[in-house]
């Protein structure tokens, strides 16, 4: 199906060699989605300019809209025996159960709904980029750091409800008992910090520079393409992305499936600590 | 030497030292994972996602000097 698309999108390519061009003059290539086309067209409209202005928050909407919608019909008329969407929600709901419960034992159930939807919601805006004319939500930092925010304050705040106010200062000072952990707790205490405020910023960053890495790949390999036609002036060019488009597919899931794993595990180390012995 | 040459002689190269650096701990990580996996297969998924969550955070270093170059390469122009 991608190929197929990716041949509907060569027919549009030069509109993507004068967007390349004009790319080249701003900083890194990019491809053009159908906002970039409108506005380029309609760009005195304020619609458009609306549109432009917050084309990734468009673009996650659209994702939120279709999740939703299939959510929706796929629990509307729940029967004994599943249909095919039905189906494939449950076992989709089953494995991510399965995998977070796995790492955080009985009580990670709680949490199966944020992360599993976390994990669906970032694979949606990693591959979206791969649809010509749409942009993947998550190449833009803002996406990303509001995801992180949202793990790292509901992370706080499991660590506080678990351990107590208490508890939670105590595991930040790194649990002294005795004199000498006491004298470390200068040290021991801007560190913890530190690493806290560390987690969320290394989760959007690295969201953000593996999505935007791997679209800038993809939009050099376009243009390339393009230009090696340039001389017959054919509204094609040389299909030269398609291998990267099924890297992008890999390095879409993975980092999908580590930012929820890093999520786990953050969650994880806020659960008091005699569980984990046994 | 102005800041413009500065920084394009010098973005590409951090790059490349950072890529150098995380795919020899890459290549550790992953061998280790993988003879670990060949001794033990019935523990193969315990270990992937260790192994998955390591390249991840060495990967990381990499990506944080790509970011880098996100940033600072609108300047050269």
């Amino acid at each position: 199906m991608i190929r197929t698309l990716n041949i509907l999108f060569l027919l549009v390519s030069t509109k993507v060699e004068e967007a390349g061009k004009k790319a080249a003059e701003q900083g890194a290539p990019e491809l053009p989605n159908f906002i970039t086309l409108l506005y380029e067209r309609y760009g005195k409209t304020s619609l458009v300019q609306f549109l432009h202005t917050w084309q990734n928050v468009v673009f996650s909407l659209i994702i939120i809209l279709i999740l939703g919608f299939v959510a929706y019909f796929s629990s509307r008329r729940k029967t004994l025996l599943p249909g095919r969407l039905q189906n494939f929600m449950e076992m989709a709901v089953e494995s991510l159960d399965n995998f977070i419960c796995g790492i955080l034992g009985p009580r990670g159930r709680k949490f199966t709904p944020f992360l599993g939807t976390l994990f669906i919601y970032i694979l949606c805006m990693n591959f979206l980029g791969l649809i010509p004319g749409m942009k993947s939500p998550s190449s833009s930092l803002n996406t990303t750091v509001a995801l992180a925010i949202c793990v790292f304050l509901y992370v706080q705040f499991t660590g506080i409800k678990n351990l107590g106010i208490v508890g939670y200062l105590d595991h930040l000072a790194g649990e002294p008992r005795d004199f000498i952990t006491w004298a470390l707790v200068p040290i021991n205490l801007p560190i913890h910090i530190i690493g806290e405020l560390a987690k969320p910023m290394s989760l959007s960053l690295r969201l953000f520079g593996n999505i935007t890495g791997e679209d800038i790949l993809i939009a050099v390999f376009v243009s390339l393409g393009v230009m090696a036609l340039s001389f017959l002036n054919l509204p094609v060019g040389l299909p030269l992305q398609v291998p990267f488009i099924f890297l992008a597919l890999l390095t879409g899931t993975i980092q999908a499936l580590v930012f929820t794993l890093l999520s786990t595990i953050y969650f994880l180390l806020m659960f008091p600590h005699e569980e984990e012995k046994h | 030497m102005t800041y413009q040459t500065a920084l394009a002689l010098a973005l590409p190269f951090g790059l490349g030292i950072a890529a150098f650096g995380s795919a020899f701990g890459l290549g550790r990580a992953v061998s280790a994972a993988l003879e670990a996996m060949g001794r033990q297969p019935e523990a193969a998924g315990r270990i992937q996602v260790g192994m998955i969550i390591g390249c991840a955070l060495i990967e990381a270093l990499t990506i944080y000097a790509l970011v880098t170059v996100f940033v600072l390469s609108p300047k050269i122009g």
